[in-house]
């Protein structure tokens, strides 16, 4: 099974495909190639052309994986219909959520379908320049990836010629590192510029002003390691797996009181799958399912029917944010959980805005206060009001997301909240100095 | 000289009168305020109280919360030089202790002065050509002369903005962001590997995740 799950078999695999044949030998091209790497590059090179090829990945309806669903065709379009003399294309490798492996583990098991969709990108768009950023603490990762840029300049399949096309795709590997917030889009731009890490007010998008101010694409990792696959088995084939809004397969990063892994799986499977695939849960019973990583939802048991998407899992208040699904037992206190959360997403903040400087703390601190048995009465207001506040006012959509673990634990767990605003009690016994409610057990955990 | 005699005062008595009918740009401050723009902020300008002292606290909160960098503070040491950012955030609550007690007229000791100690700029030189005097790759320099003298010395900020152009203060702003880049000499000699300043919070965070939900620590 190697760096992934099991899935069912009637499950396709458009990403991890040929992970198990490179077993072992993720840097061989001779090896990848046999497998089918590079095919999709050739045939958009030689048949497609770019506006057939942005015309492909369009009618796919592929989106992007970094969070936001943005249709990709579209992002390369406007791109594309950008004047400018040079354009960029980054492949968002960064993975900012500590707990998330999904991106490095793709690449360290298959480096080749990155390199083929970003080279894909850039001839699409018509950018020159490609840049893949990864960590940099990931050396092992860094020297993979550039060994396999270089082997595929080498083969020609990128570098001054592409294919024999004329066309000139440079593909570069730059590591960064240093703060939670990379991951965002402008941030990453600015680090690759050299300049302190702080959102942009977008509108201007990065498709019309991006690195260098120039236009820009920036993609996630999985989004352009899907464009080999589509461009090869044909947008209608990619249409057809997983929903319909949002085809196609992602990567989820799963864990669970009984098992722990990540795992390829078709967009629009409900979360009792995908719950089932993390090994259940246990003895226990199931108290909430944490989706979306550090700013993500909290989301009760009776909506585990909800498919894993981009539209359904924003209208129940989660979002797919950094492909995180945490399994919360019984042991679990809502508030405690919200409150760790939101904690974790004031310390990254990048402090630029007044929601995002004072705002998160702020939401914290009263989260803060009703987990350690210091409550005033208005606070379940006082929490919804400023959640209000920084989602209207945020500059970024970092402290948009980062209301949800709160709000979407008010909007399902509300009586769990109200036990601790008016009974001074955590039913699950988890925070301190509140009495231990009835229903735990002490010592249990 | 006017032709006809007075005509100078009868010209000066109609300026006068226009104006006493003209509206008034005077308002009786401070019952009743003057209408700026809801973002003005005023001048930008250090106040002295009623003793003649200088208001400002030195505090730099200002400096450090202006998003855009525009306030910055710079100041005279005791030695008769000029400064701009004595150094790294950390110690401006030194700073602001030691200004205190410098207002208040006694002599303290300059603690800050080793700090503008000049850096050796050989090897720095040699880093800066390699990116071609380019603060577009400004990261990259601060992290390379990172790895050179083990941290960022207030000498060496000073002469990459000197070479580069670059502001002072925006290559502050980016060095103070990242968390691995430093501004105090390493404990050890030696500088850690690469993640290790971020790695130990998203350590934290992991444990952290794992305690609450009553999960058995993980290895890593
Ligand atoms: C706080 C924050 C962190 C993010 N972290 C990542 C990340 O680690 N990896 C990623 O690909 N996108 C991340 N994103 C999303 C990017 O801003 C951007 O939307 C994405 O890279 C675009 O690629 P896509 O169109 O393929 O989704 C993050 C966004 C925010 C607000
Ligand atoms: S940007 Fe700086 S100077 Fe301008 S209003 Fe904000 S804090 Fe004040
Ligand atoms: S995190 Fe600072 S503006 Fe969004």
């Amino acid at each position: 099974m190697g760096a992934f799950l099991k899935t069912p078999k009637e499950w396709p695999l458009v990403l991890t495909g040929r992970a198990a044949a490179l077993s072992g030998s993720a840097g061989d091209l001779d090896l990848a190639v046999r497998n089918g790497a590079f095919e999709g590059l050739r045939r958009a090179v030689r048949d497609l052309g770019p506006t057939g090829t942005i015309a492909t990945v369009a009618s796919s309806g592929l989106r992007g994986r970094g969070g936001a669903g943005f249709p990709t065709g579209e992002k390369w379009r406007a791109a594309a219909n950008q004047p400018a003399g040079q354009r960029y294309v980054v492949a968002n490798g960064y993975g900012a959520d500590p707990s998330v492996r999904t991106d490095a583990t793709l690449l360290a098991a298959d480096p080749w379908t990155l390199v083929e969709g970003i080279t894909i990108a850039a001839f699409a768009i018509g950018a020159t320049e490609a840049i893949v950023a990864v960590r940099a603490e990931d050396t092992a990762l860094v020297t993979l990836l550039e060994g396999a840029v270089l082997a595929a300049e080498e083969a020609g399949f990128l570098g001054d010629d592409v294919l024999g096309s004329g066309y000139r795709v440079t593909v570069t590997v730059r590591p960064v590192q240093g703060a939670y917030m990379l991951g965002e889009e402008t941030v990453l731009l600015k680090a690759l510029e050299g300049k302190r890490g702080q959102p942009e007010q977008r509108p201007p998008y990065p498709t019309e002003r991006g690195l260098f101010g120039r236009p820009t694409v920036v993609n996630n990792v999985q989004t352009l390691a899907a464009v080999p696959w589509l461009i090869r088995e044909g947008a209608q084939a990619f249409a057809a797996i997983g929903s319909k809004a949002s085809p196609g397969t992602a990567l989820v990063q799963l864990r669970g009181p009984a098992g722990a892994g990540i795992a390829e799986v078709p967009l629009g499977t409900p979360l009792a799958e995908l719950v089932r695939l993390a090994g259940g849960i246990g003895k226990r019973s199931l108290k909430a399912l944490l989706v979306g990583g550090p700013t993500g939802g909290l989301l009760p048991a009776d909506l585990l029917a909800t498919p894993y998407e981009f539209d359904a899992l924003r209208e129940v208040g989660a979002h797919i944010g950094s492909g995180s699904i945490v399994v919360a037992d019984d042991r679990a206190c809502i508030v405690d959980l919200a409150r760790l959360l939101t904690k974790f997403s004031a310390d990254e903040a990048c402090g630029k805005t007044i929601p995002c400087r004072i705002g998160l703390r702020r939401l914290y601190e009263i989260g803060d206060r009703v987990a350690t048995g210091t409550p005033k009465p208005t606070d379940a207001v006082l929490m919804e009001d400023l959640a209000h506040d920084i989602v209207a006012s945020g500059l970024c959509e970092h402290e948009r997301l980062a209301t949800l673990p709160f709000t979407s634990g008010m909007r399902y767990f509300r009586s769990e909240l109200d036990d601790h605003l008016l009974r001074s009690t955590c039913p699950a016994g988890v925070c301190h100095p509140i009495a231990v409610g009835a229903a735990a057990t002490p010592g249990s955990r | 000289m006017s032709l006809v005699p007075g005509m100078g005062i009868v010209r000066g008595m109609g300026l006068t009168l226009r104006r006493f009918f003209a509206p008034k740009a005077t308002i009786k401050w401070p019952e009743q305020q003057a209408d700026v723009a809801p973002k003005f902020r005023g001048r930008l300008q250090l106040l002295y109280d009623e003793y003649g002292t200088l208001k400002c606290e030195t505090c730099f909160q200002c400096a450090q919360a202006c998003p855009i960098e525009c306030i910055d503070m710079g100041g005279i040491d005791t030695k008769g030089r000029f400064h701009v950012h004595w150094g790294p955030p950390e110690t401006y609550g030194e700073r602001r202790e030691e200004s205190a007690v410098r207002r208040s007229g006694r002599t303290v000791p300059d603690a800050t002065f080793p700090r503008f100690d000049p850096v050796d700029t050989g090897a720095l030189d040699e880093i800066l050509e390699r990116h071609d005097y380019d603060p577009k790759a400004m990261l990259a320099i601060l992290e390379e002369t990172q790895a050179e003298y083990g941290y960022l010395p207030v000498g060496a900020l000073k002469h990459i903005s000197r070479i580069t152009g670059a502001w002072y203060a925006s290559i502050y702003g980016t060095a103070t962001y990242y968390r691995h880049l430093r501004f105090e000499p390493p404990a050890t000699a030696s500088v850690p590997a690469a993640g290790t300043a971020h790695a130990a919070i998203e350590q934290r965070y992991r444990s952290g995740l794992d305690a609450s939900l009553g999960y058995p620590r993980r290895a890593s």
